[in-house]
């Protein structure tokens, strides 16, 4: 795993009274412990990794409390674990990145939400949207609509996330209904406080077994007919229910204003963009209050009907803030309104940029253009469009100051990766045999979409690649190429990608990216990652060469033509690819690209290293360099890479106009530069410096040699 | 203290840095620090998967403990309302700045002056860096104040990260409401806390006194003064020209002998006959001229790769750059792949053309087209290079060296006339060996472009007489050229198709005619 989390799991021990410090998805993590969970799970990605993370870290201390942990294969399976809390009173928590992971899960959910449950069920959400956000941009809040799910959108502040997180397991219970809390990006990374309680271990749990299982009972089945019945039950109790417990324990913040003709209802995540806003508008006084009355919907599905008109009914005119589309929230106050006969103003989408993230810059924007439609008065004074031409005046400045719009900075491969070398061997082919058609995955490997490859002609979700290319090889004279990760593989790739095409007798080539890990979401572990004795064993080397897991799956469902090529020999990747894409055979070929994530790599060398320099061993280390005098400054090498530590420098020789290529410090001496220059027929300005540090008696014998007879001194 | 928290406003501070430089570590210590001084901060980032090398941001507000509005402290910059932007490179200044979170009322800005180049800027076949100066211009117009100082630097000298001198900056520039002492207690203990803290006072101090002048970016510092032959009074025409004439000398003995070096002087002097050196559009054509005849003339051969890779002084340079220690051993391995091509080239004209006929016919040769690896700092490897480096002394004769030559030539005559002519024509004709770059299939490239662009528009132009209505479609040949490794934007811009078999050789015939 990338990141270590013993402080954090420090915090976890907090007990009653004491202040926790720290980020937002580990105060969730904590609030869960404090609301006696019996079993947690999940599935990784941003940005809802950690929680996963911590908890496995954690596992002894869960253990104690009788907490079980299990980090899922995908959301479904995670989703599917919540089928605990149907029958047994327990409560239980998963997590995953939406809106994809919801999506996977979506089978699962609809099949708890029908049944309804008995112990608290709850679904954390990375709500990954906006700024930051990695996925297609879509709200899981349909999912609550269609399913009959809570969602829970809390104002962002951390003791608000922890009692709504406490709370959302009451209003589970209290409507035996699943409750998802979405939690946007940023709130997931909040650093801030809360004051903790003590942990609570659940009555029923892995320390304090039952005996016998539930009683058999055709109401908890999903399956017809009871499936007719819990669609009644869903609306006609378990809705009032939980609209009940919203109103009861004030889950819903509703804040009074002097400016009584006019009100905003915003989402909870919303708030603090919003109250930015209205700072700036100075509509907020020293002791924090808005002028504006303010109903903050921490819970944003069901919405409360009463609520909502009582809080419209008076005013004038009512502004809805809800981020992204469609806005469900808008409509059904709108219909609410309509129905209760309340003649208000309702605004929302029409003053709101209909897509993207609300930030305050942007909320501010629509508050001032509501106000000076509703309320003229206070409207008119307000210092929005003021403050609008300031920022387009900097932004002038700026761009005119600059001359050119600044270049992206995508994320990309990390320095010494072992897929890039896979991407430059692809680029080799491509211009040998001509451009095939691609159907790109979710990892790492998709920052091969961006410069200097470019490749990729779909995507369409984690492990799918393969089964996105299946009506393409109907189609295209040059076979087509999927790739994906272990990761995406055993998340969905081995059933919908590999069984499928192999079960139609279909062509193709498939290439799967065994780097050992989950390693875009932070490393997890896999069924296929390296074993502790496989990574002792490898010691520098790529732990991933010895696992057969992936091979051993592949020959197991019947694939026939199937190679393992560690990354880094590229001349010999080419040839495998452009053999897999010529071949006679007509079926799948599957080539396995193994070499061991680096970062991971990387971290198991480090102390290695630092050991046996301490105790004066013979370490070698490995670096490249560029000759800047044979250089010519063409960039080739470059585009064949994108290593970070691959870059341009100001050439030294005053007569060279263009910068020549620089290899910096942080070269890790992974050799594709090298394996590049070779495979490519570069150019023979790379050199490789490997540096041995208390180098043996005969090393040292060889260097004098070498000495005498080359007259070179430095060496 | 800052303006912001005297105005009972919570202090905005805004992080820029790249995945993996420690950005999140030096927001947690800033979070910690204010914490410790009894603050009230909140601080939130979207790293996601941008840590893995991209663009990304942190921000932090911070509040007096007792402040009823703190408990709404925002999650997301607002532009123009940032006290403080700190950036660990510079082009992410510029992006600060062009989305407006840089504000000459309120911003204290600390930027690091270094660079870290972005994909997209590396790529290019040229020269794609951003305007570094553009940058620190703008960051001189839009901060309130500004710290531009080399953080990469100074973390390198004090063996730490950049967070850590980050964290020293922004102390040091006085923007936090909390003493230096109270950031650098929460920096911990032990070894690497020791470097952490001792980058972190050095970046404080910097930025303290004023900050150094940002060392990156300047242009390289000239060589020693290199003598020209008496004669030849070059300083008269212009200080660049004879900067230039100066090392191109130096080069073209370096690369053969003295009589070489003459060579290119002569070939110099005939340009500067044609030219009209009181014009400065001439003066330029002639500089870049002598630039590229330089570097043209002394092209990269097996000879002259081999000379220049067994020369003491590059290993000097390699030891230093890899900071080797007394006691270690250094090997250093050249990863070479000769091509028929290539030694062809360097072998007497009959024989070198005998090769072409033999390869281009399928027939095989020793030593050709593997990959090897060379250690350079052995015995074998050394001596091995040194005896490739001793075809210098046959390369007159050489195949390569001829046809260089006779290419120069074709060059040279049309400078030579587009000189009096035209000398916007010229400056662009100048610049066309500009595409002749690099080794193998990259060299054919450059062989190819230019000997498109000579036949297509610099010969039809001459012949016609009407170069100087050809100066902009010359220019824009040579730009597109250089533009992308396949030559889409030099198809557009010829009017026929790019030639085939290519190189100015091939338009010596139409010169001759």
């Amino acid at each position: 795993m990338e990141r270590s989390f013993v402080k954090e799991i420090e915090s976890l021990r907090l007990g009653a009274g004491d202040t926790f410090y720290g980020e937002g998805i580990l105060a969730v993590t904590k609030a869960l412990l404090q609301s006696g969970v019996t079993y947690v799970g999940g599935y990784q990605g941003a940005p809802v990794s950690h929680l996963i993370d911590v908890m496995v870290q954690a596992k002894n201390d869960m253990a104690e409390l009788g907490v079980h942990v299990e980090p899922c294969t995908n959301e479904a399976s995670a989703a599917a674990m919540l089928g605990a809390s149907i029958m047994y009173p327990v409560r239980g928590a998963v997590t995953w990145k939406s809106i994809v992971g919801t999506n996977v899960a979506a089978d699962a959910l609809s099949n708890l939400a029908s049944p309804g449950v008995t112990g608290g069920a709850l679904i954390i959400i990375g709500e990954d949207y906006g700024e930051g956000a990695s996925v297609i941009q879509e709200r899981t809040h349909s999912y609550a609509m269609k399913s009959a799910l809570w969602l829970m959108d809390p104002r962002p502040e951390l003791t608000n996330i922890v009692n709504c997180v406490e709370k959302s397991f009451e209003l589970s219970e209290a409507s035996n209904t699943p409750v998802m809390m979405e939690l946007r990006i940023r709130a997931c990374h909040l650093q801030g406080s809360f004051i903790a309680k003590d942990n609570v271990a659940p009555d029923i749990s892995s320390r304090k077994l039952l005996s016998e299982p539930a009683a058999f009972n055709y109401d908890f089945l999903s399956h017809p007919p009871v499936t007719y019945a819990h669609e009644k039950r869903k609306y006609d109790e378990r809705m009032p229910a939980a609209r009940d417990f919203i109103v009861k324990n004030s889950l819903n913040e509703l804040s009074e204003g002097r400016h009584e003709d006019v009100g905003i209802i915003v989402q909870g995540g919303i708030y603090n963009a919003l109250m930015r806003a209205m700072t700036e508008l100075g509509l907020v006084d020293v002791d924090g209050n808005c002028d504006l009355p303010l109903l903050t919907l921490n819970v944003v599905y069901p919405l409360v009907p009463n609520q909502i008109i009582d809080f419209a009914k008076e005013k004038k005119a009512v502004l809805v803030i809800e981020e992204g589309q469609p806005a469900y929230i808008e409509h059904e106050v709108a219909s609410l309104l309509m129905q209760a006969g309340v003649n208000v103003f309702l605004s929302g989408k029409d003053v709101l940029p209909m897509a993207g993230e609300y930030t305050s810059e942007t909320l501010l924007d629509a508050v001032g253009k509501f106000l000076r439609q509703h309320q003229p008065a206070l409207g008119n004074q307000l210092g929005d469009q003021a403050y609008a031409a300031e920022i387009e005046e900097l932004r002038k400045t700026a761009t005119k100051k600059l001359g050119a719009p600044v270049p992206p900075r995508p994320p990309g491969f990390c320095t010494g990766c072992p897929e890039r070398p896979f991407f430059a061997a692809l680029k080799l082919v491509e211009q040998e045999i001509g451009k095939v058609h691609y159907s790109a995955d979710i990892g790492c490997h998709s920052f091969a979409t961006f410069p200097p490859f470019g490749f990729g002609n779909s995507i369409l979700g984690f492990g799918m690649s393969l089964a996105s290319g299946a009506g393409v090889r109907s189609f295209q004279k040059r076979r087509p190429l999927a790739v994906m990760g272990d990761g995406g593989f055993w998340h969905n790739g081995l059933l919908s990608g590999v069984a499928s095409r192999l079960l139609n007798d279909g062509d193709g080539v498939l290439v799967i990216m065994k780097n050992g890990y989950t390693s875009a979401t932070g490393t997890q572990e896999l069924i296929s990652s390296p074993g502790s004795t496989a990574k002792l064993r490898a010691a520098e080397q790529s732990a991933t060469s010895g696992d057969q897991t992936i091979e051993d799956a592949l020959m197991g469902v019947g694939v026939q033509w199937l190679r393992t090529v560690h990354t880094y020999r590229v001349s010999e990747m080419r040839s495998t690819l452009k053999e897999a894409f010529n071949s006679t055979f007509d079926g799948l070929k599957v080539i396995v690209a193994e070499g061991e994530c680096q970062l991971e790599r990387q971290r198991r060398i480090k102390p290695i290293r630092a050991k046996a320099l301490a105790a004066g061993e013979r370490v070698q280390s490995t670096r490249f360099g560029i000759d800047e005098d044979t250089c010519t400054g063409d960039h080739s090498c470059i585009r064949l890479s994108g290593c970070p530590t691959l870059t341009v420098k100001t050439s030294t020789d005053p007569l060279k106009t263009d910068p020549v290529a620089h290899v910096t410090a942080g070269c890790v001496g992974c050799g594709l530069c090298g394996e590049v220059a070779h495979a490519a027929t570069l150019c023979p300005s790379f050199w490789q410096a490997d540096i041995v540090s208390h180098p043996s008696r005969y090393e040292r014998f060889k260097a004098t040699i070498a000495r005498i007879f080359t007259g070179v001194p430095a060496v | 203290m800052n303006v912001s928290m005297e105005n009972d406003r919570p202090l905005r501070i805004l992080i820029l840095a790249l995945g993996g430089e420690g950005g999140g570590v030096l927001m947690n210590w800033v979070v910690a620090a204010g914490r410790r001084a009894g603050y009230a901060v909140q601080a939130s980032s979207v790293p996601g998967v941008a840590q893995r090398t991209g663009a990304t941001s942190y921000y932090i507000e911070v509040a007096k403990a007792n402040d009823a509005r703190a408990a709404a402290l925002a999650l997301v910059p607002m532009p123009g309302r940032v006290d403080v932007v700190i950036a660990s490179e510079l082009m992410e200044t510029a992006r600060a700045m062009e989305r407006g979170f840089v504000s000459p009322d309120l911003t204290t800005l600390i930027t690091s002056s270094s660079r870290v180049y972005a994909t997209a800027e590396k790529l290019a076949m040229t020269d794609g860096r951003y305007d570094s100066d553009a940058v620190a211009d703008a960051a001189q117009a839009l901060a309130k104040s500004l710290h531009m100082i080399d953080l990469s630097a100074l973390a390198q000298d004090h063996d730490t990260f950049i967070s850590a001198t980050m964290f020293g900056a922004l102390a040091g520039s006085g923007a936090l409401p909390w003493s230096t002492d109270d950031c650098r207690r929460v920096m911990g203990e032990g070894r690497g806390a020791e470097a952490n803290k001792s980058g972190f006072d050095a970046a404080s101090k910097a930025v303290v006194s004023g900050g150094a002048p940002p060392t990156a970016n300047l242009p390289p510092s000239p060589s020693p003064a290199l003598l020209l032959p008496s004669d030849l009074n070059l300083s008269a025409v212009s200080e660049e020209l004879a900067s230039i004439a100066a090392h191109g000398y130096d080069l073209t003995v370096d690369f053969q002998d003295a009589e070489y070096g003459r060579l290119y002087l002569s070939r110099l002097q005939r340009l500067m006959a044609a030219a009209d050196t009181n014009d400065h559009t001439a003066r330029h054509a002639l500089t870049e001229a002598a630039r590229r005849l330089a570097l043209w003339m002394a092209y990269e051969d097996v000879a002259r790769v081999a000379d220049l890779k067994t020369r003491p002084e590059r290993f000097r340079k390699i030891a230093d750059e890899v900071g080797l220690q007394p006691g270690q051993v250094l090997t250093v391995t050249e990863y070479l792949k000769p091509q028929a091509e290539e030694i062809a080239a360097i072998l007497p004209v009959k024989f070198g053309q005998w090769v072409r006929r033999h390869v281009s016919t399928g027939g095989q040769l020793p030593f050709v087209g593997e990959g090897r690896y060379l250690k350079s700092t052995g015995v074998w490897g050394y001596w091995m290079l040194r005896t490739v480096a001793v075809l210098k002394r046959i390369r007159r004769k050489s195949l390569r060296f001829q046809e260089e030559q006779a290419t120069i030539a074709i060059w040279l005559d049309a400078m030579e006339k587009a000189l009096p002519a035209s000398t916007a024509f010229a400056g662009a004709l100048a610049e066309l060996p500009r595409v002749l770059k690099g080794y193998s299939d990259t060299q054919a490239r450059g062989q190819k472009a230019f000997g498109s662009i000579m036949s297509q528009i610099v010969l039809p132009a001459s012949a016609a007489g009407r170069i100087a209505d050809a100066a902009g479609d010359l220019r824009i040949a040579i730009a597109a050229a250089l533009s992308d490794p396949e030559h889409r934007k030099l198809a557009d811009a010829l009017p026929h198709p790019i030639n085939p078999t290519a190189e100015a050789r091939s338009s010596e015939a139409a010169y001759a005619g």
